[in-house]
């Protein structure tokens, strides 16, 4: 976890560069801005816009096997649906439009957007579409304020635009400890001892949440905004959200409170793909109900913190995250259990970039780890386990819009429970291919 | 004396009349834009740009006349003022349409902030005439 203190001397720091700024809008893009904001007197009143893509997946892991037969765990299984180890999918369709209502007033503006693909947030909704994101912004030369539905500040990784993702699947950090889970009163989330039977996937309970992941995203209020000093970019949010994900409404009178400081030295560029160094903090804490027992005021912590660095100048890019958490550490990469815990869990990842000169290609190489329930002594439930992949990536530009990316992970998911490392032994690797065009 | 000093100032008028830019170009180019399309306000600079590397600063006279729902891009806030500041010092004009300002006063409540380059014209289509009968050539990206 970032120590309390330094990260009120970030805000500090913050609100003193700030101050020393004129209020002068920074023009270099960063993802506050690029997604909650539109380019003044020069945005339409609506603009259609998405993006589709079409991937296949193989996971080569062995089942565990026991009297019960050829088991399953969730990382052997493809995602959202966990019924093979090898499908095709649509992952994502998305459809939206964003603009200003009024052209000649670049005060306020919007942004629509809807999930029509399989994944976690249409999977866990039982309809084939889910609005993702709702939002409208009112601008000022001091604030922004941005209220509805929209992606929380935090992460790189979670809050960056997903069409310009450079992988395929998410760092096991990112999916476990970042994209919620929201489990209701009565749903289970378990697999059995051992894992489930291949064809028992589809009545099994290990994928059956019945709402949509959390997809980064919350409905609340954002306060931000952005500041130019020199040929830095500083940039700040504050959030107050349900904590309740893509689903509207709130479960609890908490409210999450999200915090977020960037600052930025640009290279050039402009738009998703601008070049640049970026250093960014940030902080997320609420409280969530217990699913088991929603009748009961039985409240669990859930914080969420990190910081990053990231260094863009074609042909290098070199990320580097940390995260970490406490409470409600979601149990579900093997051993699926509730998520209503007190338990910590941190990651991190290393990802490096080449673009390969005079030419289409991209080569794309990470390195992630991750830890759930640190330091918590072996026993049913709750054992430490860790999850280490490295991701070769390659990229193929075909145009401005459109990609092709493929992908090979190696795993090495391990725990200190004897059980449940006879289950993770068998995770092997996992190869992808996916096609992106931007519309 | 004083008839002397008259003379060198008289030519001194003279000169400095003789040396504004483009008085010796060998094109004059109005670029009209009047589409609500954000992407033309991005065009119609690129345009203007390649004129004047073309050309030569010196060669080409570049007025770009906006009214209508382009005259966006004369606003104060317009994402793209960097680049109209840079074309503005590399010669190229800007006229904003009376007309348009003060329709679009009614619509916002008050006058639109414009950019400190654009010079207020009574109409934006008469000024189009006015300068085609100056020898301009209308361009419409």
């Amino acid at each position: 976890m970032i120590n309390k203190t330094i990260f009120k001397k970030t805000l500090a720091a913050a609100a003193i560069v700030a101050g020393l700024s004129a209020i002068q809008v920074a023009e270099a893009a960063n993802w506050l801005m690029l997604q909650g904001t539109e380019r003044p007197g020069a945005a339409g009143r609506a603009k259609v816009w998405g993006f589709i893509q079409a991937q296949y997946q193989k996971d080569e892991s062995d089942p565990f096997t026991n009297a019960n037969g050829d088991l399953y765990i969730p990382p052997k299984l493809i995602g959202p649906n966990l019924t093979s180890q090898e499908q095709f999918n649509v992952n994502r369709a998305r459809i939206g439009v964003r603009g200003t209502g009024m052209p000649l007033d670049s005060s306020v503006n919007y942004f629509l957007l809807a999930e029509l693909g399989n994944n976690g947030i249409t999977a866990g909704s039982g309809g084939d579409a889910q609005i993702s994101d709702a939002s409208i912004t009112i601008n000022t030369d001091a604030v922004r304020i941005r209220t509805g539905l929209f992606k929380t500040p935090g992460p790189e990784e979670a809050l960056q635009a997903i069409h310009v993702f450079d992988y395929i699947n998410f760092t096991s950090v990112s999916n476990q400890l970042m994209l919620e889970r929201f489990q209701q009163q009565g749903e289970t989330n378990t697999a059995g001892a051992g894992g489930i039977n291949l064809a028992d996937t589809n009545t099994n309970s290990i994928s059956g949440y019945s709402r949509p992941v959390g997809a980064f995203r919350d409905t609340g209020v954002q306060f931000f905004q952005s500041y130019k000093s020199g040929k830095w970019d500083h940039s700040y949010a504050v959030m107050l959200g349900n904590g309740n994900g893509l689903n509207f409404g709130d479960t609890n009178n908490a409210k999450d409170v999200y915090l977020y400081w960037a600052s930025e030295k640009s290279y050039g560029g402009k738009g998703p793909r601008a070049q640049g160094l970026k250093i960014f903090a940030w902080s997320q804490s609420g409280k969530r109900l217990d699913p088991d027992d929603i009748t009961t005021t039985d409240e669990q912590d859930r914080t969420r913190s990190g910081f990053g660095v990231k260094y863009l100048n074609k042909p290098f890019r070199v990320t580097f995250e940390s995260m970490s958490g406490k409470g409600m550490i979601f149990q579900g990469q093997h051993r699926p259990d509730d998520s209503f815990n007190d338990l910590t869990a941190a990651g991190s990842y290393l990802d490096f970039g080449y673009y390969v000169p005079k030419s289409k290609w991209e080569i794309d190489l990470r390195v992630d780890t991750y830890t759930r329930d640190e330091n918590h002594g072996t026993s049913a439930v709750g054992d430490e386990s860790t999850f280490d992949t490295n991701t070769l990536a390659a990229q193929y530009h075909i145009n401005k819009k459109s990609r092709v990316t493929m992908s090979y992970e190696a795993r090495t998911f391990a725990s200190d429970t004897t059980a449940v490392n006879n289950q993770l032994k068998g995770v092997s690797n996992r190869i992808a291919m996916q096609l992106t065009h931007i519309f | 004396m004083k008839k002397i000093l008259g003379i060198f100032a008289a030519v001194g008028m003279l000169f400095s009349v003789g040396v504004q830019a483009g008085e010796f170009a060998d094109q004059s180019i109005i670029l009209q834009i009047s589409d609500p399309n954000p992407f033309k306000q991005t065009l119609v600079l690129n345009v203007a740009n390649n004129l004047i590397k073309h050309y030569g600063q010196d060669k080409v006279n570049v007025e770009i006349v906006a009214f209508g729902p382009g005259l966006r891009l004369l606003f104060e806030e317009n994402a793209n003022k960097g680049r109209i500041k840079s074309l503005s010092s590399a010669g190229v004009k800007f006229s904003a349409c009376k007309n348009t300002i003060s329709a679009m006063a009614k619509k916002l409540g008050h006058a639109p902030a414009l950019n400190k380059v654009a010079v207020p014209v009574s109409a934006g289509v008469v000024q189009i005439v006015d300068l085609m009968n100056k020898g301009y050539k209308l361009v419409k990206p």
